[in-house]
C-alpha cells in the first residue's frame, strides 16, 4: 500500500497527464462520425450566440452582393412559375406540397477544415429537426446534424461522411457525390461504370432518391475525368455549383411526408 | 498573487476570443491554420505546479473545442504541450538565470532564445493536433506540410502580439 502511494505520488504527473490525454482522445473518438453531440450541443448554445452577433456586424459588408443574389434568385422563380407548362393553378395548392423550405442564415463555416460544419441561426423552434437537408440558391449544402433550440450545426459537402445521391442529367444515371480532397471547389463521383460516355460540363442533379433533398436540385458539373484505381468503374472530378466560401443564406428542407415514408421502410 | 490570477483569466479569454473570433476566420489556404492560443500556456509562471499547467492546457484546449465543434481535439493537443513544457524549459534554461516567479517573455528570456522555445511548443502542439485530426498515417506527408506552415504563421502572429502588449505591460508593473 505504501509503496503504491509512493509511487502515486513520484508520477502523480504523469498520470495525471495520461488521464487528461485518455479522456481527450475518448471524447474525440466518441464523436468522430457526427464530431458533435452532447458536449457540443452546450458549445452550440454558448458560440451560436457569439457568432450570430460577430454575423449581425459582418453582413452588413455584403449586403450588395446579397441583394444581387436574391434578385437574381426571384427572377429565376418567377420564369419557373410563369413558364410552366400548364396554367393549371391547382398544381400551387399548398396542400399537394411534399417538401417545406425554411430560410436561414450562415453564423459560421469552414472550409479548409478535414471534417467542415456549417451553424445556422434556425433550431428546433423554428421547426428544424435532424438529417434534413440544406440546399441554397446555387445547389446542395448539407444535413442537419445537430439542433438546438435557436441553432442547428449542418455537415457540409466538405466532409468524408457526405455521400448525396445524384443523377447525371444528360443519361440519367446515378451516382453518389462525396468529397474526396481538401479543395472547397471540387468533389469526386467514384462510381461511374465504364460504358458511360461523360464530357467536361455534365451536370449533376440530386437523384431525389434519399428523401433528405427534392429531385433535381443542382450539384456540380463535371471539371475532369480522372484515371481509377479499379477497373470497373471511373472516376470524375466535379465541381459545386455551390461556392461554399462565400455563403450566407441557406434554406432547410423539411420533407413534409418524412413520417410517412418512414413507416414503410421501417416496416420492411 | 491576486493580480496575477486576474491577468490569466483575461488573457484566457481575450486569446480565447481572439483565436475563434478573428484568427479562426482569416483563410490562409489548407495547410495553414494559426493557433494563437497556446500563447496562453506558453506565459503561465515559471514556477506553476505541472498539475495546474496540465489542467490550464485541457481547459483552453477545451474552450477552444467547443466553439470549433471538434471536442478533444484540441484539448488533447494543447495537454500534450502542457505536459512537454516543463522539459523545454529545463533544457532551456539555468536555474540562476531566472526568476522563478516571472513569466517566460521575449526581455528575460531573450527574444531568439523565446522563439525557440515558442518554436519546440508550437511544433508539438500542431504535430499532435495534426494528426489526431487526420487519425492515420498515410496523411503524414500532408500533416508535415500543415505543421510546418501552421508553425511559422503562429510564431509570426505570436512574435507581433507580444510586441504589441509589451509597452504597456511595463507601464502597468
Amino acid at each position: 500500500m505504501y509503496s503504491l502511494l509512493n509511487f502515486l505520488k513520484k508520477y502523480n504527473n504523469i498520470l495525471l497527464f495520461l488521464i487528461l490525454e485518455v479522456l481527450c482522445i475518448i471524447m474525440l473518438v466518441n464523436n468522430l462520425p457526427y464530431q458533435k453531440r452532447k458536449l457540443t450541443k452546450v458549445g452550440n448554445a454558448i458560440s451560436g450566440r457569439f457568432f450570430k452577433t460577430k454575423t449581425n456586424c459582418t453582413n452588413y459588408f455584403s449586403l450588395k452582393e446579397e441583394n444581387q443574389l436574391m434578385v437574381e434568385h426571384n427572377a429565376l422563380l418567377m420564369s419557373q412559375l410563369y413558364n410552366s407548362d400548364n396554367d393549371d393553378s391547382v398544381l400551387i395548392d399548398s396542400s399537394s406540397f411534399e417538401f417545406r423550405f425554411i430560410p436561414a442564415k450562415v453564423i459560421n463555416n469552414s472550409i479548409y477544415n478535414v471534417n467542415n460544419y456549417l451553424l445556422i441561426d434556425k433550431g428546433r423552434n423554428d421547426g428544424i429537426e435532424k438529417d434534413m437537408g440544406v440546399i441554397c440558391e446555387k445547389g446542395v449544402v448539407g444535413k442537419v446534424v445537430n439542433v438546438t433550440e435557436h441553432y442547428a450545426s449542418v455537415i457540409s459537402m466538405l466532409h468524408p461522411y457526405t455521400v448525396v445521391s445524384a443523377r447525371f442529367t444528360d443519361n440519367q444515371h446515378i451516382a453518389n457525390v462525396t468529397w474526396g480532397n481538401r479543395d472547397y471547389r471540387f468533389g469526386t463521383v467514384n462510381d461511374i461504370p465504364l460504358h458511360l460516355k461523360l464530357e467536361k460540363g455534365d451536370t449533376l442533379v440530386t437523384s431525389g432518391f434519399s428523401n433528405i433533398y427534392p429531385a433535381d436540385i443542382m450539384i456540380g458539373t463535371i471539371e475532369e475525368m480522372l484515371e481509377s484505381d479499379s477497373k470497373d468503374f471511373n472516376t470524375a472530378k466535379i465541381r459545386f455549383s455551390t461556392n461554399f466560401s462565400t455563403l450566407r443564406h441557406v434554406f432547410v428542407i423539411e420533407n413534409l411526408n418524412q413520417a410517412e415514408i418512414d413507416s414503410l421502410t421501417l416496416n420492411q | 498573487m491576486s493580480s496575477r490570477l486576474i491577468i490569466n483569466f483575461l488573457r484566457f479569454i481575450g486569446l480565447l476570443l481572439l483565436q475563434v473570433l478573428v484568427i479562426d476566420n482569416i483563410r490562409l489556404g489548407y495547410y495553414i491554420h494559426p493557433h494563437i492560443y497556446v500563447l496562453y500556456i506558453l506565459l503561465l509562471p515559471f514556477n506553476i505546479p505541472n498539475w495546474r499547467l496540465l489542467f490550464a492546457g485541457f481547459f483552453m484546449g477545451l474552450a477552444v473545442d467547443l466553439f470549433n465543434g471538434t471536442p478533444g481535439l484540441n484539448a488533447a493537443a494543447t495537454v500534450f504541450m502542457a505536459f512537454i513544457r516543463p522539459l523545454v524549459i529545463n533544457g532551456m534554461t539555468r536555474r540562476k538565470d531566472i526568476n522563478e516567479n516571472d513569466e517566460p517573455s521575449l526581455n528575460n528570456m531573450g527574444v531568439s532564445r523565446f522563439l525557440v522555445y515558442s518554436f519546440l511548443l508550437l511544433v508539438v502542439h500542431n504535430l499532435v493536433l495534426f494528426m489526431l485530426e487526420a487519425f492515420s498515417f498515410k496523411l503524414i506527408g500532408v500533416v508535415l506540410l500543415e505543421t510546418l506552415l501552421s508553425v511559422f504563421s503562429s510564431l509570426m502572429l505570436i512574435f507581433i502580439i507580444l510586441l504589441l502588449f509589451k509597452k504597456t505591460k511595463k507601464k502597468s508593473l
